[in-house]
């Protein structure tokens, strides 16, 4: 008990040192950061869409990864570790805060967050199945990473981290390999082989596509969301300070400095409803009830597992 | 150059960092061990636990519900016997009383007339003695009395029947 106090609040220690060691050097890198190229002229600069800044990197690997398309090796810290370091302290202290009175009679904070586990308690059985229930708290886990992991973008201080192909594809790999560790643990490797060939066996390639399309197209719908609702915004507020500038570009320009982009106020809130909130909290829903599903499809019922039951008899 | 500048951007848009991946597992390990032991585990566990708490309770009132409802009813029936009972106790008492007053009614009337009747005996017996008496005085009378007119002793023995007819007489005449 104590020993689990003194763990849980050195990591959070530990992550606020991260994080503010890394926002630090953040600061310190900026200037020298990402150099826009020279062709470019004037009007592109309006619309920039970036991906993650680099805040430590080893150059020496960097030379390396420059050869190998999209793969990166050298940039050790970008500002996407330090957004899932934040999420990862934020749920830490939330956690931390609930675990400490939790009680019989629950008090407002408590209902609320019970109503919450419970509705995730009945979505993992109801998808998953009765004997399924021991993933819950990954679903759990993955799908609050998942939206805070979007909406900590809605901060401006940190960049969504699923706006990162990197977080959503190692979430998708983990989910893969739970897939296949399941699928060998319940039906036996030959049995996966096999599984593979299943209708018909001209269909093994297909099947085994359709395997490594998995992760990837899981890893790809959560990125392609978070990142092109950023694009959208870009692109939202650059033609809208086109429309200012159209608008209002008889004005001198001593006033129009002045002046705010009276059209970027406002109009982009609404959207950012859509595209932040209520993509992220669909796309977060998404990846979990996909994980559930895929996961769900390598533990069947036990009674659906024949095999490994007379296997258990015999042994 | 322009491609160049392309693929650069490209990169860096849809790039797949190690080490970006290698901090996204380990955070989505340290927060499932985290939250899982701080908020899952007991927060499933105190919900289950109260949802049992609550369902013995409701078994448990429905339990005694039932056992009151059954002792209530044993409770009626053995209050209606008793109150049958009683009226029985009761009809049997005043049934006895009655044959009991009766009885001491006769007793007393029984008692009654022999007492009467050996009072009657007894003043037959008196009145016979009395009687007795008279005769004895009246016949010793009558020798005194004939002794004095004929002056000469008269015997009782030898004029017994004489007296007693005489007194018979008297009687009769009287």
């Amino acid at each position: 008990m104590k020993a689990k106090k003194i763990l849980v609040r050195l990591i959070i220690l530990l992550s606020v040192l991260l994080i503010v060691g890394a926002l630090c050097l953040l600061v310190m890198t900026v200037g020298g950061g990402v150099t826009p190229p020279e062709e470019s002229g004037g009007d592109e600069a309006l619309i920039s869409v970036e991906g993650a800044r680099v805040i430590l990197g080893i150059p020496a690997l960097q030379k390396i990864s420059e050869k190998i398309p999209l793969l990166e090796l050298g940039n050790v810290l970008t500002t996407t570790a330090i957004s899932l370091f934040t999420v990862s302290l934020i749920l830490i202290i939330l956690a931390a805060l609930i675990s400490r009175k939790i009680e019989k009679r629950p008090g407002k904070v408590q209902v609320v967050v019970e109503k919450l586990v419970t509705m995730l308690h009945n979505l993992v059985r109801d998808t998953m199945g009765e004997h399924n229930l021991k993933f819950m708290p990954y679903i759990g886990t993955l799908f609050l990473s998942s939206i805070l992991g979007t909406l900590i973008g809605m901060t401006q201080i940190f960049p969504s981290a699923t706006k990162d192909l990197s977080v959503t594809l190692a979430w998708a790999l983990v989910t893969t390999g739970m897939v296949w560790y399941n699928n060998i643990k319940n039906f036996g490797f030959g049995q996966w082989l096999k599984g593979f060939t299943e209708p018909i066996v001209v269909m093994t390639p297909m099947n085994i596509v359709s395997e490594i399309a998995q992760p990837i197209s899981l890893a790809f719908r959560h990125f392609g969301n978070v990142a092109g609702g950023g694009v959208l915004t870009a692109l939202i507020y650059a033609a809208l300070a086109g429309l200012n500038q159209f608008i209002f570009g008889w004005l001198p320009d001593t006033l129009l400095s002045v002046l705010p982009t009276v059209f970027q106020i406002g109009i982009p809130a609404v959207l950012s409803i859509y595209f932040d909130l209520f993509s992220g909290f669909v796309q977060a829903l998404v990846f979990s009830l996909l994980t559930m599903v895929y996961v769900g499809g390598a533990c069947p019922p036990p009674e659906e597992l024949p095999k490994k039951k007379a296997k258990k008899t015999e042994g | 150059m322009e491609f160049q500048w392309f693929l650069q951007n490209f990169e860096d848009f849809v790039g797949v960092n190690l080490w970006t991946m290698l901090f996204a597992w380990l955070n989505l390990l340290i927060l499932y061990i985290l939250l899982k032991k701080l908020a899952f585990k007991p927060l499933m566990s105190m919900i289950s636990s109260r949802q049992k708490e609550i369902d013995d309770m409701y078994s448990d009132a429905e339990s005694q519900k039932a056992m009151a409802e059954k002792m209530k009813g044993e409770y009626e029936e053995k209050l209606s016997s008793a109150n049958e009972r009683s009226e029985e106790i009761l009809k049997d008492a005043h049934r006895r009383a009655l044959l009991r007053e009766e009885e001491i009614l006769r007793d007393a009337e029984a008692k009654a007339k022999r007492t009467l009747e050996r009072a009657e005996e007894e003043i037959e017996l008196e009145k016979k003695k009395a009687v007795n008496d008279v005769k004895d005085e009246l016949s010793e009378m009558a020798i005194g009395i004939a002794s004095a007119v004929i002056e000469r002793d008269v015997s009782a023995d030898e004029h017994r029947e004489l007296i007693d007819e005489f007194i018979e007489k008297m009687g009769s005449g009287s």
